[in-house]
Parts: C-alpha cells; structure tokens; sequence
C-alpha cells in the first residue's frame, strides 16, 4: 500500500512538472513584456512577473492593433457565416435527400479530404490576381466558403437523427427547407457551435494564405501583423512580447471559456485543422 | 444510408429530387470547384507554363520539373521536410501516449493539466514562438538556464545549423501534442475495462498490460495520428517562419519545402517553378500516405 501511495505522489509531481513545461512559454512571454527594462537582459533570466504596462502601451501605439482585431474579426466571422451556410444545405441533401447521383457527389467531398493544401495554394493566388481580389478581406474569405470536413461531419451527425422524425413531418406536409431549420438545425447547434470555434480559432491563427494574398495593413489579420512586426523588431523582446500577448490572450480566453467544446470537439473528430 | 423511400419522396420523380438536392448541394460546390477542384487541375498546367503576372505566358515543358530536380536547395528541402517529419511523427506519438497515460485519471489536478497541455493548440504560432524565440536566445534565454542549471552544455538553438530544426521541433510538440493527447485520452478511456482489471487479478506489471493490452487495443489510433501527423509535418509553415524569423535559415537549416515553395512564388515571384515544386512535394506526401496505408494493414490491430 505504501509503496503504491509513494508511487501516485510520484504521479501527481511528475504530472505537475510537464503542466509547468507547458505553461512555463507563455508565462515568460507574458513576464517580459511586463518586466522592469533592467532585467530583461539578465542571466539566469528574471522570472518574477512584475506589472510594468510601459511596453504595452508603446507596442500598442506602434501598430493598429485594433485594426488589425477588427480584420480578424471581420473575416472570421464572415468565414463561419458563408462555410456554416454551405455546410448545412449540403450535410441535408447527403443525409435526407435521396436523388440519383448521391455516392459520387459525395465521393466527390472525401476526394477534398484527401487533396493536400498545398496544392491549390499557388493557383489560388493566380486565381486572385486575375480577378484582383489581391490584397483584399474577400480573399481571405471566400476560399474557405465551404468545408469538406464539416460536410462530412455534419453529414454523420444527420444521419444519426432518426429517420421517423422526418417521416413525421413530411406526412404533416413539412418540406425539406422547413424541417431543415425548424428540426435538423436546432438539433446540430452544439455540433455547428463546435464547428464555428474551430474555424474562428483556425482564423485568428492562419499565417501563409493571408501572408501570400495581402500587403497592406488595412486587410491584414494579426497574424500577418504579428508577422511583420517580427520581421523588422527582432531585437526588442520586450516590444515583441507584448504584441505577442496581444495575440494570444483572445484565443487564450475564448479557449477557457469554450474547453469542453473544444476537447469533445477533438475526441469526436471536429478538431482538426480546417 | 437507407433506400427506402420517405413519403414525401413517393410520388416525386427522381429527376424533381435531383434538382432539389441539386440546389441545396449547388452553394457549397460553387465554393469547392472554384477554390478546389479547379484549382488542383490548374496547378498541374501552372507548372507546365511559365506564368508571371501580368506578363505573358509561355509553355515551359517541362524545364521547371527538371529545374526542380537538379535544384540543389529543392532537394535539401525535401531533406529538412522528411529530417522534421522522422523526428516529430515517432515523438508525437511517444509523448502522446506518455502524457495521456500520466492524466488519464478523474480527478482536479489532472483536468487541470489537460487544459494547461492543450491551451498552445489554440495559441496563434507567431504569438507564442516569440517567447520561445526569447527562450532560445544563446545568451539570456530560459533553456541555456535550465541546461546551466543541471550543469549541462548550454546551446547555440536556433543560431545552429544543426540545432535550428530540433529546437523547432520541440516548439512544434509544445503547440500541438495537447491534439494528440486528447485523443489518446479519449481512445485510453474506452477501452474495454474488463480486460484491464483481468489483467491486474494475473498480477500484470504495468509494462507489460502496455505492450500487451493498451497500445495493441488504442493501435488504430495510433496509427490514426502517424498519418495526420505525417501529413501535418509537410504542410507546417508558421513555425518554421517564425522561428527563423522570415529567413529560412541558418544556412537553409530551416526551409523546408513549404517554405521554399513560398519563397519561390512570393518573394522571387516564379509561380511556374513554385507549382512544379508542389507538385513533387504533393506526391511525395500522396506516396508516403499509400505506404503508411500498406504498413497500418499489417500492424495495426483492429478488433
């Protein structure tokens, strides 16, 4: 007995340490972006948190970092509207409909599953440039205006609602578009609200497609401003730390707030990266 | 799938049902043939053309294919991609299941920790890697202190050639293992638990119930993350940009084969050449799918 005791003491300890691992990055980002200017470069670093807000005003006034939220905001959002819209109408015609053609329509979405990214990165570019969407929120949006995955998610979760219900309804004279929404759509909230977080996270963390497609800091997301703001402050850690906050604590708040959406989404399969 | 038909369908011709189910499908393929479908067909052309905006548009052979071949930094991608592919992919499952059998236990402190190891999951790369840029750094960063701590030889990191890619890779695990823990989790818990106590009531070490009973029973999930993973690691971007700082470097040391695809089209502006790399690099990821396909076949064990 004393010996397993000892042994969950263990357990427990070594659990800690890999919780600390994991925090111990962004507890450091956060403490020296509030650090006193005289310890930042020290050795062994300064790992106390202090509340010296001086380099999150004056990172904040260097860039438009509202701006830049509100960019973010704009195409996630208007990200989730367009892909939930098309996902929803699809996922119905793939579980409730029967028409001639059904397989290979849907073959023809698993075929999505299976095409890397990085293939129609390049041509997507072109595409844009010839219809000068270059540099605009709108290309930032639209090729993201339908998911394969969440089609096939979606797709699942109807198929799982008893065939009665619509048997039901169409004798009452329901049609599709009315059990649609009055029935099915209500029945997937939690399953589309699971979808939409990851597409907003998934968002606020894209880097290469809003890098490649924008140049101006008018449509770019935070991100690409983050990105920039790198590139050319290298050496202003505390500066650098602070945008780096400004970056991670939204996410880091709507994770808090959502984590059991976000977990069952992982263990049910909806996590994956869109 | 059901083929009986609901009452509503008796009556309504089989053409009247594909036009509605063509309408509601109508949306989303508009989105997927352009943004999709086209777009894998036009990258096959792109790379047999030399295309530059706004310029003109000649037919290329295919010289860029060739270009790519003999393209020495093309091919020290392709080494970084499968050197940061071999390390992540046997580490990712490793840690995975180390850590998921560590907290897979009901109780405060370890639904603690599972929020504490998947909350980098959702952090924006840039954001989180200028700390660890920061942590890097050779001469006032956490990890030469923690080395000097225990008394071991501190390290150039991200400065070193040889050392910029592993370091990337440990970032790499700390954002994204939490994914893979969770699913490790929710695979450990389902599992069968008579099985598991009938081992204990034979005295089964813990070593032993591992090898024999949970990794061969969670065996498709398992191989359900090598592939995701495998796939995943070709397509990482952000992490490379960020801790090189937009360079690549040191020395290349860091540009994979993404990286250089974006480097191509999007600093020297050859879309041609950086279509034709996709390409090799597509089928290379297609190629290392089949194989992993053929391999799970014949290990993993499916109940």
């Amino acid at each position: 007995m004393r010996y397993l005791r000892s042994l969950q003491i263990v357990r427990v300890f070594v659990a800690l340490i890999i919780g600390i691992a994991f925090l111990i990055p962004i507890y450091i980002t956060l403490t020296t972006s509030l650090d006193k200017a005289q310890n930042v470069f020290t050795f062994p670093p300064h790992l106390l948190l202090d509340f010296n807000f001086a380099n999150w005003a004056r990172t904040w006034h260097e860039y438009d970092w509202l701006l830049y939220y509100l960019n973010t905001i704009v195409i996630a959002i208007a990200t989730i509207i367009i892909a939930l819209g098309t996902t929803i109408l699809a996922a119905y015609a793939l579980s409730f409909m029967r028409f001639p053609g059904q397989n290979f329509v849907f073959a023809l979405v698993l075929v999505v599953l299976m095409i890397p990214s990085e293939t129609f990165l390049i041509p997507n570019f072109v595409l844009m440039a010839q219809v000068h969407l270059v540099n605009t929120r709108i290309a930032q949006i639209l090729p993201y205006g339908a998911s394969a995955f969440g089609i096939f998610l979606l797709r699942q979760f109807f198929l799982t609602i008893p065939r009665d219900y619509r048997e039901a309804a169409s004798i009452d004279g329901c049609g599709h578009w009315r059990f649609l929404w009055s029935v099915a759509v209500p029945l997937a909230r939690p399953i589309l609200m699971t979808i939409a977080i990851y597409i907003f996270i998934g968002t606020w963390n894209s880097l290469l497609w809003p890098l490649m497609v924008t140049a101006t800091p008018n449509v770019q997301p935070i991100e690409v401003a983050l990105a920039t703001y790198l590139t050319s402050n290298s050496s202003d850690w505390q500066g650098l730390s602070a945008a780096g906050m400004f970056a991670t604590i939204p996410v880091v708040l709507l994770y808090l707030f959502f984590q059991k959406r976000i977990v069952a989404g992982i263990s049910r399969g909806e996590g994956i990266r869109f | 799938m059901q083929s009986v038909p609901y009452a509503a369908q008796i009556g309504t011709s089989k053409w009247r049902r594909l036009l509605v189910a063509s309408l509601f499908l109508l949306p989303a393929f508009v989105f997927l043939i352009v943004f999709v479908y086209l777009p894998t067909i036009l990258a096959f052309l792109l790379a047999f053309f030399n295309y530059s905006p706004g310029g003109t548009t000649t037919w290329a052979g295919t010289s860029n294919f060739a270009q790519a071949v003999s393209d020495p930094v093309f091919q020290l991608s392709l080494g970084n991609s499968l050197y940061y592919a071999a390390m992540i992919v046997p580490l990712t499952l490793l840690f995975s299941v180390a850590i998921a059998l560590l907290i897979a236990k009901t109780s405060r402190i370890y639904s603690f920790l599972r929020t504490l190891i998947l909350m980098p999951y959702v952090t924006p790369t840039i954001g989180t890697a200028i700390g660890w840029l920061w942590m890097y750094n050779p001469s006032y960063g956490f990890m030469n202190a923690l080395l000097s701590f225990f008394h071991l030889p501190v390290s150039q990191w991200l400065a070193s050639p040889s050392m910029a890619m592993p370091a990337i890779v440990i970032y790499s695990l700390w954002h994204g293992i939490g994914f893979d823990v969770i699913i490790v989790l929710t695979a450990i818990t389902g599992l069968p638990q008579g099985v598991l106590e009938a081992a204990d009531l034979d005295g089964a070490r813990f070593f032993r119930k591992l090898f024999t009973i949970i990794i061969p029973l969670i065996s498709p999930t398992l191989f359900f993350i090598t592939v995701v993973t495998t796939i995943g690691s070709f397509q990482s971007f952000s992490q490379m940009f960020a801790l090189s700082t937009g360079s690549g470097g040191p020395e290349y040391a860091t540009t994979t084969t993404l990286f250089l695809i974006y480097q191509t089209a999007f600093k020297y502006g050859n879309f041609s050449y950086a279509a034709a790399m996709a390409i090799f690099l597509v089928l290379g990821i297609f190629a290392l799918t089949m194989l992993l396909r053929w391999i799970g076949n014949r290990v993993v064990f499916y109940q």
